[in-house]
């Protein structure tokens, strides 16, 4: 184990995409929540706050928005890139051979994989976002207190939502082999396919009634984790609480991730 | 230094058998070339000993499987793909990330650099790297710790005839070294100055296993030549022992089945007069074609006269 370790830990950073990715992700974060900051911190110097306006409003600028529950997390998809690249390097370019050759246990190597990747987009996305609140403080230390308990519990929900949604577009790289097919799917699915099935479920008379399954839908329900503008009743209640939201897109990242296993090790390499 | 002991190797893709209950060994000290028509089942059958393919049968080395082999590199070195890393990690950089699953030092990285002449692009990206230099890459890393046994498939692919040259001599050197040498190639005049022992498959079945020069031998291509001015005299006489003659023109005649000695005292017995006694020794690619004849998965014709207008 400890050689599929030191073999994973060479891989993530010998590779360019890595440190591109990485830089994309805290530069993208931290210059959204700077931004969003400046621009808060200009309405409120010209206009004055209203009490509501302050609701979340740390944690808010903190996920780069993330956190209203309506815009998905830039810094987590960035990162979950690569976790694609883990996977779709290894089929892309004939590494999977060499890997296997180096490493002869595919458990092993699978186990080292998600883990090196799951720690490098945890720290990664744990920088971004103490960067990002200690550009809020700067900019809004004059209106509220930026590190609270809450902003604490998102960060950590929001970590743990980047580290879900890479391992869930690793496990989907590896089941399908293909790099391209992912980096679409990961885009899509909740950006495009979700919106899509909302809008059925809307438009379509005889599904109508049945809108409230949507919060099952897996990325609606990861947006779950974080979102602290609507409250939920239970952990399955329409909308879903965070721990329901963690569950389901937990669950599903958990799936693909075992169908992942099953088929690496009984596949062909 | 190990044996590789293949048993019942098999595997099907979609019903059909791509390699069928093979069996062979592979001996230390020794270059064992793996021989066989495009499609007959060497990629596979490599990967199956590598267990990257599943299938049936098993390989052991030294009586081990490969899965079970603490650091591998350290045993079994393979180069089974021609460009095998990825275009933009330089080629330190790749071999760096073998060793360190393997525990090798990165002082060895360079050395196998050096040892395959890759050291001033050791920190180039192989992007731009030919198909030799590529090949030279898959090799350092087949070598990196310093295994006992080779597995490589075409490792000559895309190398010019000095780097051809220096892998036989390098792989002779190895093999002298006591380690197990397996290799496949499609360059049967180069498998015949390496190899000392082949493997030939066709159709994913065992053909022929044995030293190079049985194999060789065992070709109808071994004949004895004779040029005589009482050529029907003599055949009659050759067939009579029970030799096999073509009179190839008038006048000469090629004889299978018997020694030059043998044909030559038979001659002098019955007063023939001889103008030529030689022997034709069968190269390895007249053999091996003699031996796979219908073994090929996939069959070329030749263009018919005129066909093209």
């Amino acid at each position: 184990m400890r050689a599929a370790f030191a073999y994973e830990w060479v891989r993530i950073r010998t590779i360019r995409s890595t440190w591109w990715l990485t830089a994309l992700a805290v530069v993208f974060g931290v210059g959204i929540s700077t931004l969003f900051s400046w621009a808060i911190h200009h309405d409120f110097t010209s206009s004055g706050i209203n009490e509501s306006d302050l609701d979340g409003l740390a944690p808010i600028v903190t996920t780069q928005l993330s956190a209203s529950g309506h815009v998905p997390s830039v810094v987590c998809f960035i990162l979950a890139i690569l976790g694609i690249f883990a996977w779709g390097h290894e089929y892309r370019h004939g590494m999977i051979r060499a890997s296997l050759t180096a490493l002869n246990s595919r458990s092993a190597l699978w186990t080292a994989k998600y883990v090196v990747v799951g720690i490098w987009v945890a720290v990664v996305a744990t920088v971004t976002m103490l960067l990002s609140a200690l550009v809020a403080t700067i900019f809004l230390h004059d209106f509220v207190t930026v590190f609270t308990a809450q902003t604490w519990g998102v960060i950590g929900r929001q970590v743990l939502y980047g580290v879900l949604l890479t391992w869930l577009a690793m496990a989907f790289t590896s089941v399908t082999r293909s790099q391209a097919f992912a980096l679409v799917s990961i885009f899509l699915w909740p950006l495009l396919i979700e919106v899509l099935i909302t809008f059925f479920f809307q438009l379509v008379p005889g599904l109508r009634d049945h809108t409230e399954v949507l919060r099952f839908l897996p990325f609606s329900a990861g947006s779950r984790m974080v979102d602290v503008l609507t409250s939920s009743s239970g952990t399955f209640s329409d909308p879903l609480s965070a721990l329901g939201g963690t569950i389901v897109f937990g669950g599903l990242a958990a799936a693909v991730m075992v169908a992942s296993y099953a088929l690496f090790e009984k596949r062909d390499a | 230094m190990a044996t590789i002991e293949a048993h019942g190797l098999g595997k099907s893709y979609g019903g059909k058998p791509a390699v069928a209950d093979l069996s062979f060994e592979v001996r230390p000290g020794s270059v064992t070339g793996f021989l066989g028509p495009n499609g007959a089942g060497k990629s596979t059958t490599m990967r199956l000993m590598l267990g990257l393919d599943n299938g049936a049968g098993s390989t052991t080395y030294d009586g081990k499987p490969f899965v079970e082999l603490r650091h591998p590199m350290r045993h079994v070195g393979a180069l089974l793909e021609a460009k095998p890393f990825h275009p933009t990690r330089k080629a330190r950089n790749h071999l760096r990330m073998l060793a360190a699953a393997n525990g090798i030092s990165t002082a060895r990285v360079d050395e196998v650099l050096a040892l395959v002449g890759l050291t001033e692009v050791a920190k180039a990206k192989p992007k731009g790297f030919s198909m030799g230099m590529g090949q030279r890459l898959g090799l350092a890393a087949a070598l990196l710790g310093e295994p006992h046994t080779l597995i490589l498939d075409e490792p000559a692919n895309g190398l010019d005839p000095q780097g051809i040259q220096w892998m036989r001599l390098f792989l002779k050197s190895l093999a002298a070294e006591g380690r197990s040498i397996f290799v496949s190639s499609h360059l049967l005049s180069e498998m015949a100055l390496m190899a000392d022992h082949l493997v030939v498959i066709g159709k994913g079945r065992l053909i022929a296993t044995g030293p190079v020069e049985e194999f060789v031998n065992s070709s109808s291509g071994n004949a004895v030549i004779v040029r005589t001015p009482d050529a029907s005299t003599l055949a009659d006489l050759l067939v009579g022992r029970g030799a096999q003659v073509v009179a190839t023109e008038p006048g000469l005649l090629t004889v299978v089945g018997m020694t030059a000695d043998a044909v030559g005292d038979l001659a002098f017995d019955h007063g023939v007069r001889l103008h030529e006694l030689s022997h034709k020794v069968a190269t390895l690619e007249e053999a091996f074609l003699e031996r796979t004849a219908g073994a090929e998965e996939f069959q070329a014709h030749a263009v018919a006269e005129g066909s093209a207008s």
